[in-house]
């Protein structure tokens, strides 16, 4: 299975958007500000849907927001 | 930390304070010289249900006069998520124990004990259920 991370951008976004807090994110999108702290952090994964309206938020598309690495896999010894 | 945290270490410590001196006291040797051989064990739970309903009202009165109302708003998905996960690890708890008192017990034990042994499991999975829910919030707090 490809292994990857997930990390978002919602630190940056929030600056560029006045400073928006974790708090009045958080109610624009119907989450806690300790939710949005754990999203941000990269602490916990949010639905799609909630992805969905983060970006909604900050008028990006969700790529903007969040962003999938992927692992190098191990190479293998033949 | 979150309202909600704050409600399961305040449902541990309930526990903690009213079930440790409980299950110490009932293991101790029975008393069969006395008139009401039940009455010592019922007096004893009950005085330790009301222990325990009595430092859950306070700690509730007091979180709830503590907290903003935003904090003690509606639960979200990640809310639901840690309370699913922490279900799901109690019911396993639970049933284990409902096997073995249920199932097992009767065969080698009678009376008082298999009613403690019942009411250790009932504890033993909402200990499982609130570790769950704090191990959860402390993992995954940030702030």
């Amino acid at each position: 299975m490809m292994q990857g991370s997930i990390s978002n951008r919602i630190r940056t976004l929030r600056f560029m958007n006045g400073e928006m807090s974790q708090a009045e994110l958080g109610q624009r999108i119907g989450l806690t500000r300790q939710t949005v702290a754990a999203i941000e952090a990269g602490k916990y994964s949010p639905s799609l849907e909630a992805a969905f309206r983060i970006a909604e938020v900050f008028n990006v598309p969700l790529g903007e927001v969040f962003q999938w690495e992927v692992k190098a896999a191990p190479s293998k010894a033949s | 930390m979150s309202y909600r945290e704050k409600i399961a270490w305040l449902s541990l410590a309930a526990m903690a304070v009213a079930y440790g001196p409980y299950f110490v006291l009932a293991t101790r040797s029975p008393r069969p010289w006395e008139p009401f051989p039940h009455l010592h064990p019922l007096g004893l739970f009950a005085v330790v249900s009301i222990v325990r309903m009595l430092i859950l009202g306070a700690g509730y009165l007091y979180l709830r006069l503590g907290s903003p109302r935003e904090e003690r708003s509606a639960r979200d998905e990640r809310d639901r998520a840690i309370e699913q996960r922490s279900l799901n690890a109690a019911y396993y708890v639970l049933i284990a124990g409902m096997i073995l008192v249920g199932c097992i017990m009767p065969f080698s034990s009678t009376g008082w004990t298999i009613a403690n042994a019942a009411i250790f499991w009932i504890v033993a999975a909402e200990v499982v259920h609130y570790g769950v829910v704090v191990a959860s919030y402390r993992v995954q707090a940030s702030v």
